[in-house]
């Protein structure tokens, strides 16, 4: 209980800090989808081999999905180096301050989410309640990206461009996972070896498509949720010890 | 729990992974294909027992494990080798510039590490007592702790630290910023929590302070515990060090 309490102060803290010096906040959260929207409809649907129905519902489900990853991982990369001060003088798991950003970031895909839905309406979104299926997709995803999150960040503490390098294959990733275009004009083996690519089309396929995804899509996202974050938690317990005497 | 050792260290060996060959990036990991880290023992084979209610000063050059040692008494550290076996609760290390948030305001601050402590952020109480304590205005608590002079960081982070009541306070030499007003202050304080029962564990380069807070002390030299004893004796040595 206590630990939810701590846990809860972090995430706050970890949504204050996001926002404190900006004008418009939260509201920066939906440039960013909304300019790589801008993008995709400028160049990509002009492509007459890509065409796909509800061209705009395909591709802004996708890409609230890829900035959730992004924010997450971003963010947190430097969570553990940047809270020095909290764990050299105070005894909580240092776990927390990853998990901290996660739910800081899930908040806010709520949020997006939302409004997401509502502007959908106009996009050929059909309301019924499997949309729910959106909870456990979320669910899963997070339970990836907070297994990539704790392996960056702990790392990042030994080598510091661990966050820089981060963000520089970052586009790599992004243009290797089908959100603008059909898959088709992914290389199979590619998208095949690019775990992002099941969980945007998993997301994906809740808003866009006619069926539920498949149960062995599905099945692949816990397969590659609960591994990744068995990783990261396999790395970061390795490394945790040793955390303050470099941070 | 009997009332016997509140904090009681048998052969404790702490060591750090030392980066001796300067690598910090991937690229020189690669390159240098060696093992950039050493371990470099930090403390050795340390035995020691603090009794309830007893304050302990630890002293030593700088670079000596004093730190170190205060760290892995709270348990953020963890021994390579050694049992250490606590009966008590900690309040956050004091030290300077640790525990606050720089792009938070005093308010925010108080309510995180109250929060991180166990404690009801909704604890009105608590937050006037830290005002109160802290003599910060209210104009300097609703400005980023980035713009607090190092003085009025020790301020807040004193006051907040005190706002917890745990068996245990560790002070790292976080008194020597405030001024003489505060300091006076802080001492009253520190009197009045060791009145209470408590516990207290004083880092400091003045043998003058460690004698007031301090029944017994020990003494740190390159890791090792080179004495211990009442406060008077280990001071003593250790103004014979230089």
């Amino acid at each position: 209980m206590q630990n939810i309490s701590r846990i809860y102060a972090l995430s706050k803290r970890n949504i204050i800090l996001r926002y404190k010096n900006s004008l418009v906040g939260f509201f920066w959260g939906f440039f960013k989808p909304l300019l790589y929207l801008m993008i995709f409809i400028a160049v990509f649907s002009k492509i007459p081999s890509n065409h796909i129905d509800n061209y705009i519902l395909y591709v802004t489900s996708g890409l609230i999905f890829w900035f959730f990853f992004s924010n997450v991982t971003n963010q947190s990369v430097g969570s553990i180096i940047g809270s020095s001060g909290l764990i050299k003088s105070l005894n909580i798991p240092v776990i927390f301050f990853p998990l901290s950003e996660i739910i800081g970031e899930l908040f806010n895909f709520v949020l997006t989410i939302v409004v997401f839905l509502i502007i959908m309406y106009w996009f050929g979104i059909s309301y019924s309640p499997r949309l729910l299926m959106i909870i456990p997709c979320l669910l899963l995803f997070s339970l990836f990206s907070f297994g990539v999150t704790i392996f960056l960040s702990s790392i990042n503490v030994f080598f510091r461009d661990v966050g820089i390098l981060w963000t520089t294959i970052q586009p790599a990733i992004f243009y290797l996972t089908p959100i603008g275009y059909d898959e088709k004009f992914v290389p199979t083996i590619i998208a095949r070896g690019n775990p992002i690519y099941y969980f945007i089309k998993l997301g994906r396929g809740i808003f866009h498509e006619p069926q539920l995804p498949p149960l062995d899509l599905w099945m692949q996202c816990t397969a590659i949720a609960v591994g990744t974050f068995l990783f990261g938690i396999f790395v970061f317990n390795k490394l945790k010890n040793q955390f303050i005497s470099t941070i | 729990m009997s009332s016997g050792n509140l904090i009681s260290f048998r052969n404790v060996s702490v060591s750090y992974w030392q980066n001796n060959v300067g690598i910090h990036s991937i690229k020189d990991l690669v390159t240098q294909r060696r093992n950039p880290f050493q371990s470099k023992p930090i403390l050795r084979d340390i035995s020691f027992d603090v009794s309830r209610g007893q304050s302990m000063g630890v002293l030593g050059r700088n670079g000596s494990g004093k730190s170190t040692l205060l760290r892995t008494i709270a348990g953020l550290v963890k021994p390579q080798e050694g049992t250490i076996t606590i009966n008590g609760t900690f309040a956050p290390i004091l030290a300077i510039g640790a525990g606050l948030e720089l792009e938070l305001n005093g308010y925010e601050n108080m309510e995180l590490l109250l929060s991180l402590y166990g404690k009801s952020r909704k604890d009105t109480n608590a937050v006037r007592n830290i005002v109160d304590f802290s003599e910060l205005s209210d104009e300097v608590l609703r400005m980023p702790a980035k713009r607090y002079s190092s003085g009025m960081l020790a301020r807040l982070a004193f006051s907040i630290s005190i706002a917890n009541d745990a068996d245990i306070l560790i002070i790292d030499e976080v008194l020597a910023v405030g001024d003489q007003g505060f300091q006076a202050k802080c001492m009253d304080k520190i009197f009045q929590i060791k009145a209470d029962g408590k516990t207290i564990l004083f880092v400091s380069h003045a043998p003058a302070e460690v004698l007031k807070v301090c029944d017994t002390a020990i003494l740190l030299d390159g890791g090792k515990l080179i004495a211990q004893g009442t406060a008077k004796d280990i001071c003593a040595q250790y103004e014979q060090l230089f």
